[in-house]
């Protein structure tokens, strides 16, 4: 366990040093100055009372998480993706001749070094994503005089979800020692494979076609991780409070994300370097 | 004891799709003994450093096995009492020197005080101390090395393989080098050296193997592996007579080098003594008589010359 916390921090360090938190956190700046602004000009009493002219507390709670999400949904897909951008070269970086030959040479199994590595990225990319939750509630809620305290439990899931996608990167960061496949990959599951899937798999039922074809989507989409719906559904049920509702899609994610990382451990624990 | 024990390791490397296949080692057996320093010898491709990579399980063998202080090298908890020395080893540029040797200092199970004391200590010994706080990234070659060896050192360990340890350093830096390795010796450590520096090795060790394509075709003492069995340098007291001489040369392969000095090419001792007997019988003084020796870069070219020829035949 020792192991595992060196490696992760010093795989912050490593984030650090090349400007991954600064990166992250210019970005989040802007956005949130920029909601701020958007905010100090716009006069959103008017628009709460055209959407909720009774003036019902519980529906102008709704309302207002409603507008969390709608402001913060996209910008959290881009973060994602920006996640995945910057933390896809540790693996193959730690992987190159000469470092990793000198952590082979310590009292360090293969298994530890791939876990440092995995919980230390995956923890750089929380951290930046609650500074831009955190953020982006702070300004909404003071704007609103309303605090969801639900809404900062989106940086779980979309850490969950970078935790999925990243054990892909991982995984090709291992077999081919580069960061390129892993990120097209990722990319590839989250933008299309993962939204297709769904949307197949809602429409399942009305499709017409051989049964065949419908069984390999149909088991495709259940191994595939559900991407789409956590960053949808998901995170909108949790972001307002409601019950997550269909657990599925958690479950199988992160069933595949430890199968990646078994995967993963398997390849590196036989691999020469 | 051996510090180190290899026994019928093969190690073949395939190239991608199973194309091509090299054998880096093939049937290999090699002990180190315990406190001594080892030089392993062998032109670039002779799987030195496939060697080193399998005693510290960072590459995998065919077939056979190795043990390091009597364990299994495939029990990681073993390196607690190793210390390695990389070729063209990386620091994580964005450490100093000082912070580098903190980071592998605390893998290697070392924290606190005990740790930073260390640190300054081998700083101290590899002469490094006033760059602790630079970033590794403006380290120059020679820099690298001597903090890759206080790397190698920040365990205290039993065993240090040092894979190219002077490489990239200036002659004063290498002299260094070598003092650290006798020091070592002194404490009973075992240093086990890869290295292309045949003079290096040749001052420091005291046991050489030589490597090619994989096959170890010698080893031994660095004495043993120099001397030439059956020829002789002769200091006379004068310069024998032309008819002496001639006389001489006649009977055994027998040449004026200088002088007073005289190398004699006999079959066994009995000739030489022979040649002694003749030689006082004649009335003329020895002074001295040394078993001639080659140096170990000309014994090296000479052994891989040889095996290269045997192979092509």
């Amino acid at each position: 366990m020792k192991n595992i916390i060196i490696i992760s921090w010093y795989t912050l360090r490593e984030a650090f040093a090349r400007k991954v938190f600064i990166f992250f956190a210019a970005i989040s700046v802007i956005f949130l100055i920029g909601l701020a602004v958007v905010f100090s000009l716009v006069n959103t009493d008017s628009i709460l009372s055209s959407m909720n002219p009774a003036g019902d507390k519980l529906v102008l709670e709704q309302v207002i998480s409603q507008i969390q999400l709608v402001i913060t949904a996209p910008l959290s897909n881009l973060c994602l993706l920006l996640a995945i951008f910057s933390s896809a070269s540790f693996i193959p970086i730690m992987l190159e001749k000469g470092n990793i030959d000198l952590l082979l040479s310590k009292p360090i199994s293969r298994t530890q070094l791939l876990l440092g590595k995995y919980v230390g990225a995956t923890l750089v990319v929380f951290i930046n994503i609650v500074f831009l939750i955190l953020g982006a509630w702070i300004i909404i809620s003071l704007k609103f005089s309303y605090w969801n305290f639900n809404f900062p439990l989106v940086t779980l899931v979309i850490t969950f979800t970078f935790a999925v996608l990243y054990s892909v990167v991982v995984l090709f960061g291992i077999l081919f020692k580069s960061s390129v496949p892993g990120m097209m990959t990722a990319y590839f599951i989250f933008l299309i494979l993962s939204p297709a899937l769904h949307f197949v798999k809602l429409q399942l039922q009305t499709l017409t076609g051989k049964e065949v074809f419908k069984s390999m989507v149909d088991s495709l989409y259940y191994f595939i991780p559900k991407t789409s719906e956590l960053m949808g559904t998901i995170n909108s049920n949790i972001g307002q409070g409601k019950a997550i509702g269909d657990i599925q899609p958690v479950l199988s994610s992160f069933l595949f994300l430890i199968l990646t990382i078994f995967f993963c451990d398997y390849i590196l624990r036989k691999k020469d370097f | 004891m051996n510090a180190i024990e290899v026994i019928n390791i093969s190690k073949t490397y395939t190239s991608s799709f199973r194309k091509n296949k090299v054998d880096a080692l093939v049937n290999l057996d090699l002990s180190v003994p315990a406190g001594s320093i080892f030089g392993l010898l062998g032109p670039n491709g002779a799987g030195k450093t496939t060697l080193i990579k399998i005693l510290l399980s960072i590459c995998f063998p065919n077939s056979g096995t190795a043990k390091i202080l009597n364990e299994d090298t495939r029990n990681y908890k073993l390196k607690y009492r190793i210390g390695y020395l990389p070729e063209n080893h990386k620091f994580p540029s964005y450490l100093s020197g000082g912070e580098a040797l903190k980071y592998f200092g605390k893998l290697s199970g070392l924290n606190g005080v005990q740790l930073d004391k260390k640190i300054d200590e081998l700083l101290e010994l590899v002469k490094m101390t006033q760059w602790k706080k630079l970033k590794v990234k403006g380290y120059s070659k020679g820099m690298m090395q001597r903090l890759g060896i206080a790397q190698a050192l920040i365990n205290d360990p039993e065993l240090i393989l040092l894979d190219e340890p002077t490489d990239g350093v200036d002659p004063i830096g290498r002299k260094e080098i070598r003092d650290i390795l006798a020091d070592l010796k002194t404490k009973n450590k075992t240093v086990f050296l890869n290295s292309h520096l045949l003079s290096e090795v040749e001052m420091v060790s005291d046991r050489v193997a030589i490597l090619n394509k994989g096959i170890l075709i010698r080893e031994g003492t660095v004495k043993e592996l120099t001397e030439k069995k059956h020829e002789y340098l002769l200091e006379l007291e004068n310069k024998i007579d032309d008819e002496v001489y001639f006389n001489l040369a006649s009977q055994v392969n027998f040449a004026q080098i200088k002088d007073e000095h005289y190398t004699a090419l006999v079959t066994d001792i009995v000739e030489l003594n022979k040649l002694i007997d003749t030689l006082r019988a004649k009335n003329i003084s020895i002074k001295e008589i040394i078993q001639k020796k080659s140096s170990l870069e000309e014994m090296f070219i000479s052994l891989i010359n040889e095996a290269d020829k045997k192979n092509n035949v």
